[in-house]
Order: structure tokens, then sequence, then C-alpha cells
């Protein structure tokens, strides 16, 4: 039982940093073009978009809103 | 032992600033807002749209208030100085900036009072936070002032 309950905190006190949450002025680096879907070039995007809705005959239901400063 | 674990998980996510807590003295002084002035401080960052958004807007309440009874301190968060100032000088240069900025690249500051998002306006009293805006907010300057009228 003790042995187990050390094993517990030990692992809780080294696994922390894997669940730590990214706070809303660390996002610098999400906020980053190079961070988005398409990468730097919103035309690439767009492209691909343009192919999957003159195939599928539909248009939306993908992205969300924000400008990631994790404000809104 | 539960309730220890609950605490500890606690604990890592609840050191904030919040409405009536005193600052850290230390903060204070590198802030300088040791006085009984009326100090927004203002936290952003050049690549927050919102901030940028906000930033002329608060300026412009800056021209409104009474210096002798409010200061607006900037903080910019940027891990990139460089990146930071050179945002700061760009506002600046169009007349969108006009108030003291305090760089923050090791986030020392922000990582003390813990917003919740950004951008976030503290007002703070004789070191005591006795206001929080938190997010976007449309016409802020006029938000600025009628806070301000208020407190009086």
């Amino acid at each position: 039982m003790k042995i187990n309950i050390t094993m517990t905190l030990c692992a809780l006190f080294l696994f922390t940093g894997c669940v730590k949450d990214v706070k809303p002025w660390e996002k610098g680096t999400l906020a980053k073009k190079s961070m988005k879907e398409s990468g730097t070039n919103p035309l690439a995007k767009k492209y691909e978009e343009h192919i999957y809705y003159s195939k599928e005959a539909s248009r939306g239901g993908n992205g969300v809103a924000g400008g990631g400063c994790g404000c809104n | 032992m539960k309730t220890a674990i609950v605490s500890f998980f606690l604990l890592t996510n609840l050191i904030a600033y919040d409405k009536g807590d005193t600052i850290n003295d230390s903060i204070a002084s590198h802030l300088g807002c040791n006085d009984d002035k009326v100090y927004i401080i203002d936290f952003f960052a050049s690549w927050c749209g919102s901030c940028k958004k906000e930033l002329p807007l608060i300026s412009v309440a800056n021209t409104k208030i009474d210096s002798s009874k409010v200061e607006i301190i900037g903080v910019d968060v940027d891990k990139d100085v460089n990146a930071g100032i050179k945002f700061q000088n760009d506002l600046k240069n169009s007349n969108k900036l006009n108030f003291r900025v305090i760089n923050d690249p090791q986030n020392l500051i922000i990582s003390e009072f813990a917003p919740i998002g950004m951008p976030t306006l503290y007002y703070v009293k004789n070191k005591k936070v006795i206001s929080i805006v938190t997010g976007a907010v449309d016409n802020i300057d006029e938000k600025i002032i009628d806070d301000l009228k208020a407190m009086e």
C-alpha cells in the first residue's frame, strides 16, 4: 500500500509537466501564421477548399473563429 | 491523502490576482505604481489581434484622463523583445500609443497577475486591485472613462 502511494506521488510530481496548460500570454507561437493549417500561404488552403467544395457540392463547416489570443 | 492531491492541483491553477488582492511589493515597484494614483495596467502583445485593436482606443482614453490622478501603464509580454519594441514604435509613430510601456519578456509580471485572457486591464490603487476588465471590449476608451467616473 505504502509503495503504491509513493509511486503515485512520484508519478504526479514527475508528470505534471505533461498536463501543463498553455497560459493566455504564452500563445505567441500558436498565433503565428506558420501554425495555421495552410501554413504561411493562405492561398494553398483556399485552393484545397475550392476543390473540396466542388467535389462535395457543399461548403463551410471547417475552421473556428478567433485570433489565437485566448481572449474570447 | 485525497485532499492533499486535490489541493496540489488546485493550488497550481489558482494563483492569480483577483479584485481586492494586494499586489506584490517588488512587482509594484517594478511597475512604478506604489502611490495612491489609480493605475490602469494593460497587458498586451504584438501577436494579439484584440490588443492591437484596443491600444489606439486606450491611448484616446489617456488623452482624456487627469494624469495627476490616473496613469495608464502598458506591459508588453512579447518574449521577443525586438518584435515587441518594433510593434510599439510602429504604434507610437502613428500616434496610437501614448503611454508608458514596460517590456516583460520573461513574463514575470504577467505570471504574477495571471489573467484568464488577453488583453486584460487591471485597475490598481494603493497596490490593491480594484477592478479587472478581461477580453476585447468595444469602445474601451469610453469604458475606461466611465469606470474612472464610477470610482470617484
